[in-house]
């Protein structure tokens, strides 16, 4: 009965609901915008490298963290002997300097690294954001006030420097990767909570929730049936747009000397150990550079095209792609299920 | 850090002593590249002399500074009793008068040393520089406003212990005599054949008692060299140092420029661009303070020009891997072993920057005679590391599967005891079957977590330099069981307390032959290695750039710097 309410009653509100056939429309919107297009493919081909990783050193024959001392010239300060940094069959993308190790195999190593630690962070911050906006919208005035300066003060708080700070004071023992992620999502969701809370607070004066009220349901059944299908395209969004943050943000603590330890490779890791050898060893920085680059713009692109899906009025902010989304309906703001 | 004990101030100075090593240690050719650039090499009077340092001359007070034989910059402004001979490689490992008529003549079986000033030394004020300004200014580096130097004087001279400095106590140090105005006696509390190379310490520098003004004379320390302070900017960031006309040429400093100007807080990378660019003043540039790191090495040695202005330098300094063996599993001497067996020296020299910058090391004593250098290789490992024999001995201790263990090191970035030396030493032991856990903390954490006997960790990176090219300051903190520290900074890293080791300790600082003393800290050295505390692994090389104009490179074996008071500029 409800999820006919939803439908029914979903169109004429402010908000889209993505029903069955709102599914459909994302998908065909989404589609229909090249750039973001591009970008999915270019984060599908990333996960699909990071995943197989092992399969992808296996075939180049190499491994991340074995030292190939014959490679580099110990002479010149361990330069890759050869030239581009020592590119060869073997050798796909030329080895580090001072040890030799393979690049790919780093690279590709530290993709897993990368874009692990930046989604496991987005769903901790997704799942604290939500709780904590729904729990602020719907509990009692004074559980909103505290709720809400509790996620002001989060939102207020530099992540950079609490997260160099919250790594450097727990013991190294603690597997690294989990405590990236952990730090990164315990620290950075305070917007993603107040959207969630903003939104609730529009759903909850709507008539079918009322209704549900009105027929006896408890808070929490309201917020499960109810307010939730309603809340996932704000939260889609905004965590479509926090997963290139939070790649970069994992970046610059490895790049710092906090992210994961030695030898795991880390993009971050590799630009730190790379800056100084830009001059005599550039495809040893520009490699990790490139990919982190290539990664966050993806991510973005993708991140604001499913944006632009979800949400066809709300205007793009880069406008990636607008001038081809001529049969999206975006300018239209008519969308199938609006 | 300032009122601890001896051994929180040796710390302190230790760490100093590194950093002015590093920084200010970067030339000391074991082979001659050591003549000037350009056609006409031989060196004249005139012209400015520009440093470009990232460390600024912060403490410029003889009392304060932690040198490694006198200091750079400090040694044109401040003479000592004896000074170090300035002379390429291991002829500059001698020491030599200055002030003194002599290095110094011993009585009373190396416990009584008494020198003799020169005559006609003058202060920069055209005052006589008498002994008892000497003893001042060493009375002085006791009070604990003016800590930083080290603690041998505080360990050495009779009652010392607990003194004080001067402004608290105003009877003095009875230990240091002084009959008249050019004669200074020194008692000490036991045999020190060594005292001549203490005397080269900055606080062997006369300070007039009139002109002392306590905390503040760093601002403007009276010169007895042939320089003295004319700018002094935000606490020694940009010095201006002009000529001393009432320095009585001594036989050591050159002094061939009219004026040297010290710019410091600069980036690393940016001083080695600036020398390699070498334009305007910067031709006239050296550095005292910044090595060349292997990238910038890299592009150097690729370029025939810049490659022609390196110099390259050997100061006495080890990297180690250094046990605890009352943390199993390396309370077993034969784990230990078997850890010296699996290294693999090659990689890990390349992860210190390539055999151009660090050279493989089987023995603690670093390779230059004057510590008595003999050359020992117990668990040879060859280049690559013998993991077979690590397998074999690490059975014979009960490890057949091998064993896990955990490998702290600091995370700052020096090439020293940093990840990439802890990740080349974790691929080599992969292979003997050890399997190596890194565990690498902020670097004061490393420090506090080394040096403290409570919290030493059994298995980790380490280093020591030279106070001076002997044996005696190489070995005896390390070694000496009667320097464990219980409750502050210790040193010892093995706490090896052997009555034997101590005795010929003993035995060895009673000698003032120090051609025969280096002979016995050298069999020392082999025979403390065969318990295999430690894991010798590399020596570095400094390597630094300097200015197209610049002329008379000298980098001693004391120092492994250029040493700044023979540069000419014209």
């Amino acid at each position: 009965m409800s999820e006919a309410l939803v439908a029914t009653q979903a169109p004429g509100t402010d908000t889209p609901v993505p029903g069955a056939s709102g599914a459909r429309s994302f998908w065909r919107r989404l589609r229909a915008q090249r750039a973001a297009l591009v970008a999915a493919v270019v984060v599908a081909l990333l996960v699909l490298v990071a995943l197989f990783a092992p399969l992808l050193t296996a075939l180049e024959g190499q491994d991340p963290t074995t030292y190939h001392p014959s490679l580099i010239d110990s002479a010149r300060g361990g330069v890759p002997v050869g030239s581009f940094g020592g590119m060869s069959a073997h050798h796909w993308l030329g080895v580090e300097p001072q040890t030799g190790r393979d690049l790919f195999a780093r690279l590709v190593y530290g993709a897993r690294v990368s874009l692990g630690v930046a989604l496991a962070a987005t769903v901790v911050q997704v799942v604290i954001g939500i709780t904590i906006g729904v729990a602020s919208a719907l509990g009692s005035r004074w559980v909103d006030q505290f709720l809400s300066r509790v996620t002001d003060i989060i939102v207020a708080m530099p992540l950079m420097i609490m997260s160099l700070a919250l790594l450097a004071i727990v013991p190294s023992s603690f597997p690294r990767p989990v405590l990236v992620t952990l730090v990164i999502g315990l620290i950075a969701w305070g917007n993603i909570a107040k959207i969630v809370r903003a939104q609730t607070l529009t759903l909850k004066g709507l008539d079918y929730v009322s209704a549900a009220r009105l027929s006896g349901w408890g808070t929490w059944r309201i917020a499960r049936r109810e307010l939730l299908p309603g809340l996932a395209a704000p939260v889609i969004t905004y965590a479509a747009l926090l997963v290139p943050i939070n790649i970069s943000v994992e970046a610059a603590l490895s790049f710092l000397g906090v992210g994961v330890k030695p030898p795991t490779p880390s993009w971050g890791q590799m630009l730190t150990a790379a800056d100084v050898w830009y001059q005599a060893a550039p495809q040893y920085l520009l490699f990790p550079a490139g990919a982190l680059f290539v990664t966050v713009l993806a991510l973005t692109v993708l991140g604001d095209g499913v944006r632009t899906a979800l949400d066809p009025r709300a205007a793009s902010r880069l406008r990636v792609g607008a001038g081809r989304r001529r049969g999206a309906g975006t300018g239209s703001g008519k969308g199938a299920d609006a | 850090m300032r009122q601890s004990s001896v051994i929180a101030r040796r710390l302190a100075a230790a760490s100093v002593g590194l950093v002015v090593a590093a920084g200010a240690a970067a030339c000391g050719p074991k082979g001659n590249d050591a003549k000037g650039a350009g056609g006409d090499s031989t060196p004249h009077k005139g012209g400015t002399l520009t440093v470009l340092n990232s460390v600024p001359q912060e403490d410029f007070d003889p009392a304060r500074l932690y040198t490694s034989g006198g200091g750079n910059v400090p040694s044109l402004v401040f003479r000592t009793l004896t000074t170090r001979n300035r002379e390429n490689g291991a002829a500059g490992a001698k020491v030599v008068p200055d002030l003194a008529t002599d290095t110094g003549r011993p009585s009373e079986n190396a416990t009584v040393w008494t020198y003799t000033l020169k005559k006609g030394l003058k202060y920069e004020d055209g005052t006589p520089i008498t002994s008892a300004d000497i003893k001042y200014g060493i009375e002085r580096s006791f009070a604990p406003e003016l800590s930083g130097g080290a603690p041998y004087l505080r360990d050495w001279l009779s009652g010392a212990a607990d003194y004080q400095g001067p402004y608290k106590d105003k009877k003095g140090l009875a230990a240091i005599g002084t009959p008249d105005e050019r004669t200074i006696v020194f008692h000490l509390n036991k045999p020190e054949g060594e005292f001549p190379y203490l005397a080269t310490q900055t606080q062997f520098t006369p300070v007039p008692k009139a002109k002392d003004t306590g905390t503040k004379y760093e601002e403007h320390p009276v010169s007895s060299g042939p320089y003295k302070v004319v700018e002094n900017q935000n606490d020694g960031e940009r010095l201006v140092l002009e000529r001393n006309t009432h320095w009585s040429e001594d036989d050591q400093r050159k002094a061939y420029p009219d004026k040297i100007d010290v710019r410091s807080g600069l980036d690393s990378s940016v001083i080695n661009q600036r020398l390699s660019a070498s334009q305007g003043a910067d031709a006239a540039a050296v550095t005292t303070d910044t090595n060349l790191g292997p990238a910038e090495l890299a592009k150097v040695t690729g370029d025939k020009e810049l490659a022609s202005r390196v110099g390259t330098g050997h100061f006495g300094y080890t990297n180690y891997i250094a046990f605890n063996p009352k943390v199993k599993p390396f309370d077993n001497a034969k784990v230990r072993q078997a850890v010296s067996y699996a290294i693999d020296r090659s990689s890990v020299v390349n992860a210190a920057g390539g055999s151009a910058l660090a050279e493989p090391a089987t023995t603690f004593l670093p390779d230059q005679k004057s510590f008595g250098y003999t050359p020992y290789d117990l668990f040879p490992a060859g280049r690559t590391g013998d993991a077979a024999k690590a397998k074999e001995l690490l059975k014979e201790a009960g490890h057949p599967n091998g064993l896990t263990v955990t490998l702290t090191h600091s995370n700052s970035k020096d090439f020293e005891t940093s990840p990439e030396i802890a990740t080349a030493i974790q691929d080599a032991l992969k292979k003997a079957g050890i399997r190596v856990k890194l565990q690498g903390l902020e670097d004061n954490d490393y420090r506090d977590k080394i040096h403290n006997v409570k919290t030493e960790p059994g298995f980790f990176l380490a280093h020591w330099g030279a106070d001076w090219p002997s044996g005696g300051p190489f070995l005896a903190p390390i070694f000496d069981g009667r320097q464990i520290v219980k409750d502050g900074s210790n040193f010892n890293n093995g706490l090896l307390n052997d009555p034997s080791v101590n005795t010929e300790i003993d035995a060895i600082n009673k000698l003032t032959d120090l051609d025969a003393a280096a002979e016995r800290w050298g069999a020392l050295d082999r025979k403390i290695g065969e318990q295999a505390l430690t894991v010798p692994l590399f020596h570095p090389v400094y390597k630094r750039l300097y200015g197209k104009d610049v002329k008379n490179i000298v980098i001693s074996d004391w120092t492994g710097v250029l040493d700044i008071s023979q540069v000419a500029v014209k």
